[in-house]
């Protein structure tokens, strides 16, 4: 019961400021790519203090031993020990029901939003196919239209799409920084590492965590594509392709929807690179893996503390 | 024929439709076809047929075959598709990904004037 209320706590505490503290910092700007690690660490910590909470609570005390037959075994007795009393029954049935919910609606989410995403994408390929021609120089697929746009249709087979407003708009330089934008995100798979923090947003879209998760692995991602762009051009030619596009993008009159991540993002450019120290980095590397290590330590402490103690292997028959 | 080489073929038709601006019978895309490729009339009239069916093109029957129009002018079709690219609300998984969003006018001029004079490291916040 105890592993129960402290996984139960650390997930509410971690859920809640754990998530705000992480929105605040300033660090993962600096360092994208680490900060999008610190938010999987969150999510999976979240998830895992979740469902330890409910096995706890249906297998109030866990075996610890190396033997994995034994384990299971002795795990199989616990649990009919937990059945012999209506009581344990019922909270055993209901804490096992959830954790299964749980894991299955994880699944489903995550699944989904995957393949909607690669439908959708096979959509666009083909609708585009019509009209789209390959510029073979610049590698990308060019479509007329009159306001600048450009975008990278993710999966196994990547293609980067301008509109003939960017080819027009922008000088060799800008362009070149907008493929290498484009192209990191088709290299890195970043369609995958969104789908999965959109997946877990909408397995549990009341929990705020996941809501911040998904948006802001989403906003560090385009800073890991503008690093990588800016590494084999230049910082400030980025930041000026971004400008160039946004200008471009929106017809003369028509109302612009959201943009601050667009603006940050060339703020940021605008500045040297000034990524996380040593020190820095090591700190926070230890703070993932705490995170990412606590819920199963929360679970395990009472069993090992028994274990520990040298009493009875708990649970197996004499 | 595989599905690529389809794909590629519909858009060889589509782009002569709407070039041409009229109706046109499979004969006559043929004939305009057979002049960079070997191909059959088999192929075009099936080609034609598939595009007609996805809804792309229009026919009617003139005599004994299919005249065949573009069923939207080729601009409206790429506003179209475009659209649903460029409208950011509809994209909850992000299929696409996007170089950027849209800035506001005012937000612009200040990131412009940033620009023009970069802070060096010693002034960084």
């Amino acid at each position: 019961m105890t592993a129960t209320l402290a996984l139960v706590s650390y997930a509410l505490v971690t859920g809640t400021m754990g998530a705000h503290l992480l929105r605040q910092a300033r660090w993962a700007d600096r360092s994208p790519r680490l900060g999008i690690v610190a938010w999987q660490a969150l999510t999976w910590s979240l998830l895992t203090a979740v469902i330890l909470a409910g096995l706890t609570l249906a297998i109030p005390v866990w075996p610890v031993s190396a033997d994995l037959a034994g384990l299971l075994r002795s795990c199989a007795t616990l649990l009919s020990n937990q059945y012999a009393t209506t009581g344990g029954a019922t909270v055993s049935t209901v804490a096992l029901a959830l954790v299964v919910l749980v894991l299955v609606r994880v699944g489903h989410a995550v699944l989904r939003a995957m393949l909607e995403a690669r439908s959708g994408r096979r959509r666009q390929r083909n609708a585009l196919a019509l009209v789209a021609r390959r510029d073979d120089r610049l590698g990308a697929l060019v479509v007329e239209h009159p306001s600048c746009a450009a975008y990278c249709i993710p999966g196994g087979r990547g293609e980067v799409v301008l509109t003939s407003t960017t080819v027009a708009s922008l000088d060799a330089d800008q362009l070149a920084c907008v493929l290498a934008h484009e192209r990191a995100h088709l290299r890195g798979r970043h369609d995958l590492v969104i789908a999965l923090a959109a997946g877990m947003h909408a397995a549990f879209p009341f929990v705020p965590a996941l809501r911040y998760a998904k948006a802001e692995v989403s906003r560090l991602l385009e800073m890991v594509a503008d690093d990588a762009a800016a590494g084999s051009n230049d910082r400030i030619t980025l930041a000026t392709a971004l400008i160039r596009l946004a200008e471009g993008a929106v017809p003369a009159g028509t109302l612009g929807a959201g943009g601050d991540s667009a603006v940050a993002r060339v703020r940021r450019l605008a500045a040297p690179s000034n990524p996380l120290g040593r020190i820095r980095m090591v700190l926070t590397l230890s703070g993932v893996a705490v995170l990412a290590v606590t819920p199963v330590l929360l679970a395990a402490a009472p069993a090992l503390a028994v274990s520990l103690a040298g009493y009875c292997p708990v649970g197996f028959p004499t | 024929m595989n599905v690529r080489q389809m794909g590629q073929l519909e858009a060889v038709v589509m782009d002569r439709l709407w070039a041409w601006d009229r109706a046109a019978n499979v004969r006559e895309v043929l004939e305009d076809l057979q002049r960079d490729r070997t191909i059959a009339y088999t192929t075009v009239m099936t080609v034609m047929d598939n595009l007609y069916q996805k809804g792309f093109l229009t026919r009617e029957l003139d005599g004994r075959a299919y005249r065949y129009s573009a069923a939207e002018p080729r601009e409206q079709y790429t506003a179209r598709i475009m659209e649903e690219v460029l409208s950011s609300s509809s994209d909850p998984g992000a299929t696409l990904l996007h170089f950027v969003e849209r800035i506001p006018a005012t937000e612009l001029r200040r990131l412009k004037a940033a620009l023009q004079h970069p802070p060096s490291k010693g002034s960084l916040r």
